[in-house]
């Protein structure tokens, strides 16, 4: 039997993966508390993307279990845990490039809506699909582009895309790794603005993975540290600013800043 | 409530020029010449070649759902379309008397038939890998076409079966005259199967254009993202290669009734039918569904006319001896004539065209660059 933990919408005990003899992710164990955006740092390779992958179901844990609302989810395939509300971003670009922008978007609505088997009716007799995936966009200000090709988006507007795909999935959680990774400096703000507004609605958890410690000390409720797999540090910004054991890490592991 | 959307914007003036483009009267056009071609050219000849073009141009569409829609190269398509065949002809030719029910149940079983066989096949070849499915089909294929060979007794072997439309589909059937043109059983026939192809061709239309179609085009373009959206790849595929099998078998079937007789080398030949039909939907273009048309049309017309050209040109010049060398290889032409075609429609001629269309409008600068035509289907490289 699991004690259920209350108040938590996610929880990881002990988690664990090892490939070969490498420990990727070491005895993990992350509370992560509903409607707070927690970040999750640490210097490259420290394991963040494979906590995710743990997390999400990508991955098989080697040990621990995974906790979502305090059911036991370790089991479950990536599939199952995105149709119990994770949805998950991706380190490299992940969208449709040859569909349209706001068709991107609409086949996300049409997943969560579970209308994808009909194949009866136009898919433009779903009333209300194709204006929910425009005014994503328009949240994620990409709406003047609904009609390019998404492989014609700029890498920037890719990432804005790949987050309005999520956020048509409706997730109770939003795992984002490295939203603004590979963009331009110029791009980096409105995805920032993005990410602000999502958490002033204050209706999701948010997991975050950036190395742009600007950005990171200025959208998160609380962070937690990575180091070789295992966690080192937990707590408000103000904390880990102050945290000696992190300030090694990032000293030491000669970390890419933002 | 804010105005109406761009995108609802973009809908209502589609919806205007629907009626008023021109792609809508070439349609139009095109139906009418088809209705009409037993009235305007009676001769058995161009009727054949009609009807050749319109099971041909179907069949490619229902080709082009595996592969333009779903992403799935199959060599079985040919198979599937000579179980259809087989499957008409043991109901009202070898183990049954030409009736309508038998007729019907024909139908019935190619589609159980196909479906059961594409099924198995897709739960065998999908999951590993869907270049499996490729090898799979061909390898399936062949087989079909040794087992239909060599079970003389089952299939009637190298000879084949002849098979006897009911009723009014019956060759000796004729109603007399009516307005000039001579009602048969051929005449019925040949309008039955127009409309049987025309309601196939409306039925892959709207599945390509339902919620499932648009799924599998987003597989088609990234398989792990609709995965990660939280769709079951593997069911979606299954669906649609199933679905673009019975749609070949009925085809097949359909065939069977037009030409009155199946054999294993023109019913399930892998080189005979599989060859056109890939042939026809280079021709054509993929992921267009009306690219079969073209396709079909082209290839058709070319086999039928090009040995009568020949003779026509040899008949006109009796003495140009270099010009009789060439037209004596006339399937040299022919793939002259293919290449032509490849070079200059390298995404097919639909999707070339549609393509160009696209880049016209949105040079226009009257449309603003956020409201132009959303890429079509058929614009995929
Ligand atoms: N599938 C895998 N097989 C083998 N090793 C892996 C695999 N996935 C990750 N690793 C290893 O696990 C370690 C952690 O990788 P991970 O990608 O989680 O790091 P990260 O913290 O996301 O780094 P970055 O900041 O560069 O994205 C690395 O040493 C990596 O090589
Ligand atoms: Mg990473």
């Amino acid at each position: 039997m699991i004690e259920k933990t209350p108040d938590l919408i996610m929880e990881t005990r002990d988690l664990t993966i090892r490939f070969g003899g490498h420990v990727a992710v070491d005895h993990v164990n992350l509370l992560v508390e509903p409607f707070v955006l927690k970040s999750i740092i640490g210097p490259n390779g420290a394991g963040k993307t494979t906590l995710f992958n743990l997390m999400t179901g990508q991955y098989k844990p080697s040990e621990g279990r995974v906790l979502l609302k305090g059911n036991d989810i370790t089991h479950l395939s990536a599939v199952q845990r995105t149709r119990l509300g994770m949805g998950r971003s991706f380190q490299l670009t992940n969208i449709f490039p040859v569909l349209t922008v706001l068709e991107n978007v609409r086949v996300a609505i049409q997943s969560r809506k579970s209308i994808g088997l009909n194949f009866w009716r136009n898919y433009l007799h779903f009333p209300g699909l194709e204006e929910e995936a425009y005014s994503i966009l328009e949240d994620v200000l990409l709406d003047k582009k609904w009609a390019s090709p998404a492989s014609s988006l700029t890498h920037g507007e890719q990432r804005k895309l790949e987050i309005a795909i999520l956020l048509a999935l409706e997730p109770e959680i939003l795992f984002l790794d490295e939203p603004t990774a590979g963009m331009s400096q110029e791009e980096v703000p409105a995805i920032l603005e993005i990410l602000q507004r999502i958490k002033d609605a204050k209706d999701r958890t948010m997991l975050l993975v950036e190395h742009k410690m600007d950005m990171i000390m200025t959208l998160s409720d609380t962070i937690a540290v990575l180091q070789d797999g295992k966690l080192i540090a937990e707590g408000d910004p103000e904390e880990i600013r102050k945290n000696k054991a992190v300030q090694e890490a990032y000293l030491g592991g000669g970390a890419r800043r933002g | 409530m804010a105005g109406p959307t761009p995108v609802q914007i973009f809908h209502e003036e589609e919806k205007k020029r629907q009626y008023r483009s021109g792609t809508f009267f070439l349609k139009v056009g095109l139906l009418l010449l088809f209705l009409l071609v037993p009235v305007l050219f009676p001769a058995f000849k161009t009727i054949d070649l009609a009807m050749q073009i319109v099971l041909f141009a179907v069949l490619v569409a229902s080709f082009d759902i595996l592969l333009g829609y779903t992403g799935i190269l199959s060599f079985g398509h040919g198979m599937f379309f000579g179980i259809g065949a087989y499957c008409v002809a043991f109901l009202i030719g070898k183990y049954g008397m030409p009736s309508y029910t038998n007729l019907a149940l024909g139908f019935l079983i190619a589609a159980i038939v196909s479906a059961a066989l594409a099924l198995l096949i897709s739960f065998l070849t999908l999951r590993v890998k869907t270049i499996f499915f490729a090898m799979i089909t061909l390898a399936i294929a062949e087989l079909a076409i040794i087992l239909a060979t060599k079970l003389t007794g089952f299939t009637g072997g190298e000879d084949g079966i002849s098979l006897n439309t009911p009723g009014i589909f019956a060759v000796s059937f004729n109603m007399g005259d009516f307005m000039g043109l001579e009602i048969t059983g051929r005449v019925f026939t040949y309008y039955f199967i127009l409309f049987s192809c025309i309601a196939l061709f409306l039925i892959m239309l709207r599945f390509t254009r339902s919620p499932l179609g648009r799924v599998l085009q987003a597989i088609r373009d990234n398989v792990q993202r609709a995965e990660a959206l939280g769709y079951n790849t593997f069911l979606y595929q299954s669906i649609s290669i199933t679905f673009g099998c019975i749609m070949a078998a009925l085809i097949g079937g359909l065939y069977a009734m037009w030409v009155g007789y199946v054999n294993p080398e023109s019913s399930l030949g892998v080189l005979t039918i599989m060859l056109d039909v890939l042939l026809m939907v280079i021709i054509g273009g993929m992921g267009t569904l009306y690219g079969g048309i073209i396709g079909a049309a082209f290839l058709k017309i070319t086999q039928t006319f090009l040995p009568d050209l020949q003779h026509l040109a040899m008949d006109l010049f009796p003495h140009a001896q270099l010009l009789h060398n060439v037209l004596e290889r006339w399937l040299l032409l022919f793939g002259i004539l293919f290449i032509l075609v490849v070079i200059f429609f390298p995404k097919g001629v639909i999707g070339s065209v549609n393509e160009y269309l696209l880049q016209r409008k949105m040079a226009k600068p009257t449309i603003s660059p956020s409201s132009f035509t959303p890429t079509p289907p058929g614009n995929r490289p």
